[in-house]
């Protein structure tokens, strides 16, 4: 039958194998399954996020025809935006007059953050917090009235709905605005941005353009941009070449439908992208788990068939055919569990576009978008990880001599090869010291990359080998222990050290991976905890949040409030500020730099910190080594506004750990603020002033200052790195999938395992096994497993760990540092998810028809 | 022989009464025992022979634990069988009786000595001093103490199992085909210790077989056909069993055996 038509017998056989061992697939259906929905979800959600945020600024900046703004941006890398110099406001009577211009504006935008009912700060924990003037014209300004009306006298102010939501704020409240100094205002309307109840997570508070003026720009008169509405008949092109001609130098106009694409790329390029890409390295890892789950289920399964196919070979069934038989078995689970997966990804998608609101994340709503590429993208990878993972032992499979079907049952109980051990431990032994190397002295991450990529692989050829010692030394006291049945657990581990190290792999990579993080969330900390406490040398920290952008600082004015303190010796407020140094944004701290070395220990100070006045500014030593400047060397800054000044390095100093790289006098700044904000006030007490006495005076004083965060210097250091924490748990719940997958291939290789060993398992509950004894013996096999898996991710993990600590400390100021009691907590999770993987086979296993097992022939 | 007939008035080791084992139901069902009521008195060897399909197997399980009577009862030494749970049946399998398989009779994972220690071990306990060794030397295996199942030839692995059996002081030892798998030089190693195990030690010993020759070596042969116990024989030889199994062939049964 196999000699007339080939193709549809190796069909035929597929078809009738997957019927019959359908059980047997199930673990790589759901690995799979699993694995592409989280792919698909992803990604499904990442295009419902930014074709959301698309329609939500169209709308919103619909009415915009064009915008004039300052041409000039100075951008620090890795700082978000950059920021613009205002305009001059007395444009808008120019542009008015420009033929076929219909409305014109000042648009005024500044950071201000409110304060909820309950006293505490709406947002400012990484979205911005704006706040600006209220545009009368409709068309000109995003937000919408929802309710009540515009601000028509001073201290009256719009919200966003979302805002007034999540401070439990209603019309004819009166709260404060921090911008940052503390403004009472009242609130009488609420505010729609493009329909929505907001934009993203930003909060927003629109004022009337003279509180605007006042609260959130440097000078009356300024404005940061103004929106320009055409005429009908006017396109955005037209308007746009009638504008620019009356705009002064360094003044720009863009059409509004650019300014749209730029607010969207802002957005997407970001936050979103960001935040797809995290999660589909994750799905990256949960992908790469179950490959070799797969792998190590094909290997199994064919092994076990070796007769089967034996046997058709015997009766005349090509090599192409048994190898065609078992790869269309793989496509066919392939293709059904990864459409199962797209299914599952939207469900992912809309849950979570159903769970985000629910957790304060206004996810915009509109239905679920699902572009073309998150189907076809992770359809092919399901099915080529898939298929892939059965490619050799389908060829292997193939390779099957018709002898083999007279032949004992042929269980791969092979050992491991001495090519491999040799291949192993060199590749280990180079991998670590390449690792070591690009490390050591002038770290080069592209070294160290390929050294820990090396060794990681060098782990996964030495598993089968490391499999036989390491269960060895790990049962030895099972086998004390639980007397018979830890060693039967012990000696079923080993017997195919290959198939155990493939099983143990995946949980391996996963574990590894949640080490490498622990590792290095842990290291993170230890520096940032171990910068504060050798930088700070004040006594208390009065500071905004600590971590990410958003909120609006503090009050300059707090500093020297505090610094009349009786209690006080010194207050320094530290402030923020952007420059272009040779050609670079660079942030600047603005400070008193004479007072700045009284509360932080700046290291070694070259020249004096004093009379810096407005001819000078203070460097970090890296900078000026970098620039090759000394005391008395210059350098120009150019600012926002243009202007351009020379400055004499008056001071070089150690340490800029919290200083940053340059210091400048606020003097000197002044001419060039934005809104002046200080984003840290240091303050140090007289001598005989008790830490509690003098926190008390300086938390009185900030109260009236919007009540921002007071911290002892140990205080401080841990909030500093309490956003680790909340990065870290992101982290974890991203990888218990790959974590999860890994575990479905421990269940799934113990349950064909017990198939295998039927007779085995007859024989020992005939001599007198106990069920209870039986399912101990399986589950401390899988306890095993997962303890070499774990045991062996943990040593990765930790040394690559290491690796990337190493490898992005350019400075050498990074700290390493191996947190015991978490690394504990992963051995324990890892033994538990152990025993939670052996029930399921335990309890088949203990279901076994004693009967059946003794007589099967 | 005059050992064998004082033993006999001794109270049975093992016994079934009015067994009766059903397989399916309605048009397939099976009646695999038919009522058979049989001693196995202590201290003797017996045989049960029978075509295929006469439910000699199925006796030999009921009797052992491993299966359940439909109705009837099966008894080792006092004890009922069908009053018994899973894990006390599995405990009495354990203490008070000694398997031998035709095949597959020791855990590929153990050594030899962990495989004749094996049924104390699950049970925590220790072998009585000096048996062990007196058992390793009756199967004449010391050298092989650390080596797997898979180094031994097949007649080795027998003698292995059927000092598995003896380890632990059963009442009843069941050996179900012992020499099925084994050239007969082999077969005979192992018949001779399950007749010292009976003889020598004073074990009980049921065997089922369907070989004349391995018949022979016990004290009694029992005749099982169609679920029911036909016939018994004293003091087998080769050749009787042979002529007496050669009346169950007529032309009908046949066909029957496969």
């Amino acid at each position: 039958m196999m000699a007339i038509n080939g193709g549809r017998a190796s069909l035929r056989l597929s078809v009738a194998s997957l019927r019959a061992h359908r059980r047997r697939f199930a673990g790589t259906f759901l690995a799979v399954l699993l694995g592409v929905s989280f792919l698909a979800g992803t990604m499904m959600m990442g295009d419902t996020l930014r074709a959301s945020f698309n329609t939500l600024f169209a709308n919103a900046g619909g009415g915009r025809d064009a915008v004039v703004r300052s041409s000039d941006v100075i951008s620090v890398s890795g700082k978000g935006q950059g920021v613009r110099q205002p305009v001059d406001a007395t444009l808008v009577r120019q542009i008015q007059k420009v033929p076929g211009v219909a409305a014109a504006a000042p648009d005024i935008e500044g950071a201000g953050q409110l304060i909820g009912k309950d006293g505490q700060p709406i947002g400012g924990k990484g979205p911005p917090t704006i706040a600006g003037n209220w545009i009368a014209d409709s068309k000109l300004n995003p937000y919408q009235i929802a309710q009540g009306h515009a601000p028509q006298a001073p201290g009256q102010v719009v919200v966003s709905r979302g805002t007034a939501t999540r401070g439990n704020l209603r019309i004819g409240d009166t709260t404060v605005l921090r911008t940052p100094d503390p403004v009472r205002v009242t609130i009488v309307g609420l505010a729609t941005f493009g329909g929505q109840d907001g934009m993203a997570q930003a909060t927003y508070t629109g004022m009337t353009l003279g509180d605007a003026e006042k609260y959130l720009m440097p000078r009356p008169g300024d404005a940061s941009s103004i929106p320009v509405r055409a005429d009908s008949g006017v396109s955005q092109r037209q308007l746009v070449d009638r504008i620019a001609p009356v705009l002064p130098k360094g003044v720009e106009v863009i059409t509004g439908e650019r300014a749209t694409a730029e607010s969207q790329r802002d957005v997407s390029g970001q936050f979103l992208s960001l935040f797809t890409t995290l999660l589909l390295v994750f799905a990256g890892i949960a992908l790469l788990v179950a490959t070799f789950s797969i792998h190590n289920t094909f290997a199994i399964v064919l092994a076990q068939r070796t007769r089967d196919n034996a046997l058709l070979r015997a009766l005349g069934a090509s090599r192409r055919q048994v190898l065609g038989s078992t790869l269309v078995e793989a496509l066919a689970v392939a293709v059904i569990a990864s459409t199962a997966g797209l299914f599952g990804g939207m469900g992912i998608a809309a849950g979570l576009q159903a769970l985000f609101p629910a957790v304060g994340f206004p996810f915009p709503s509109g239905n679920l978008v699902i572009s073309t590429t998150s189907l076809v993208l992770p359809l092919a990878v399901g099915v080529l990880v898939c298929v892939g993972s059965a490619l050799l032992p389908a060829v292997r499979a193939g390779r099957t001599a018709p002898l083999a079907a007279l032949r004992e049952t042929a269980v791969d109980e092979s050992g491991t090869s001495r090519l491999r051990a040799v291949a192993g431990v060199s590749g280990i032994a180079a991998g670590v010291a390449l690792t070591a190397l690009g490390a050591s002295g002038t770290p080069s991450v592209l070294v160290t990359a390929a050294g820990a990529a090396l060794t990681a692989a060098a782990f996964i050829v030495l598993g089968p080998v490391a499999a036989g010692y390491a269960i060895r030394v790990l049962g030895a006291p099972l086998a004390r222990l639980r007397g018979v049945t830890g060693a039967l657990a012990r000696r079923n581990a080993l017997r195919g050290a290959k198939r155990t190290a493939a099983t143990a792999t995946a949980l391996m990579i996963g574990v590894a991976v949640v080490t490498l993080f622990t590792v290095f969330g842990a290291s993170l900390k230890a520096t940032l905890n171990q910068t504060v406490s050798r930088s700070f040398a004040g006594d208390v920290a009065v500071s905004a949040p600590a971590f990410g952008a958003g909120g609006s600082g503090l009050s300059p004015k707090l500093a020297p409030a505090l610094a009349k303190l009786p209690q006080v010796n010194t207050a320094v407020g530290l402030g923020k500020g952007v420059a272009r140094v040779d050609g670079a944004g660079r942030q600047l701290t603005v400070a008193d730099p004479g007072a700045l070395g009284r509360v932080l220990d700046l290291g070694k100070v070259d020249g004096s910190l004093n009379g810096l006045g407005t001819q000078a500014i203070a460097v970090s030593s890296g900078q000026a080594a970098k620039h090759r400047w000394r005391v008395g060397s210059t350098t120009t800054l150019r600012f926002t506004d243009g202007s351009a000044q020379r400055f004499t390095v008056g001071a070089v100093y150690q340490q800029g750990d919290l200083a940053g790289d340059y210091v400048i006098a606020r003097q000197a700044w002044e001419p060039h603020r934005t809104q002046d904000t200080d984003t840290l006030v240091a303050v140090s007490f007289r001598p005989g002033v008790s830490a509690a006495d003098g926190k008390a005076a300086v938390e009185h004083t900030a109260a009236s200052y919007g009540n921002p965060t007071v911290q002892t210097r140990a205080e401080y250091a841990k909030s500093s790195a309490s956003g680790i924490n909340t990065m870290l748990t992101l982290v974890y719940a991203l990888l218990a999938l790959a974590v999860v997958i890994a575990l479905l291939g421990i269940t799934n290789t113990l349950t064909l395992a017990v198939y295998e060993r039927t007779r085995e398992l007859g024989l020992l509950r005939a001599v007198g096994q106990t069920r209870a004894q039986l399912r101990a013996m399986v589950r401390w096999e899988s306890v095993l497993v997962a303890a070499f898996g774990t045991v062996g991710g943990l040593g990765l993990g930790a040394f690559l760990g290491w690796a990337l600590v190493r490898a992005a400390d350019a400075t050498g100021a990074t700290a390493f540092a191996i947190p015991p009691v978490q690394l504990v907590v992963v051995l324990l999770v890892g033994l538990v998810a152990g025993v939670v993987a052996g029930l399921r086979p335990a309890r088949r296993a203990a279901r076994l028809d004693v009967l059946r097992a003794v007589a099967t022939e | 022989m005059t050992a064998a007939d004082t033993v006999r008035t001794i109270a049975p080791a093992a016994q079934v009464r009015d067994a009766v084992k059903v397989y399916g139901s309605g048009d397939t069902e099976v009646r695999a025992l038919d009522g058979v009521t049989v001693d196995f008195p202590a201290g003797r060897f017996t045989a049960i022979m029978g075509p295929s399909g006469s439910g000699k197997s199925t006796l030999m399980h009921c009797v052992a634990g491993l299966d359940t009577l439909t109705s009837g009862s099966a008894y080792i030494g006092d004890t009922e069988l069908g009053t018994l749970g899973d894990r006390q049946l599995t405990l009495l399998r354990r203490e008070r009786i000694g398997f031998v398989f035709q095949s597959f009779n020791l855990v590929p994972t153990l050594t030899v000595a962990e495989n004749i220690t094996l049924p104390l071990d699950l049970a925590g306990t220790r072998p009585e001093p000096g048996l062990i060794d007196e058992l390793i030397d009756v199967i004449g295996l010391r050298d092989r103490l650390r080596h797997r199942p898979s180094q031994l030839s097949g007649g080795q692995q027998q003698r292995v199992a059927v000092a598995r059996a003896l380890a632990g002081r059963p009442d009843v030892v069941f050996a179900d085909e012992p020499t099925g798998n084994l050239d007969s030089r082999s077969g005979a190693e192992v018949l001779e210790l399950l007749g010292d195990a009976a003889h020598g030690m004073g074990r009980t010993v049921v065997m089922v077989t369907h070989d004349p020759v391995a018949a022979s070596h016990a004290d009694e042969v029992l005749f099982l056909a169609d679920g029911r116990l036909v016939d018994r024989m004293e003091r087998p030889t080769a050749d009787r069993v042979l002529d007496r199994m050669k009346e169950f062939d007529g032309p009908s049964r046949q066909e029957a055996r496969s």
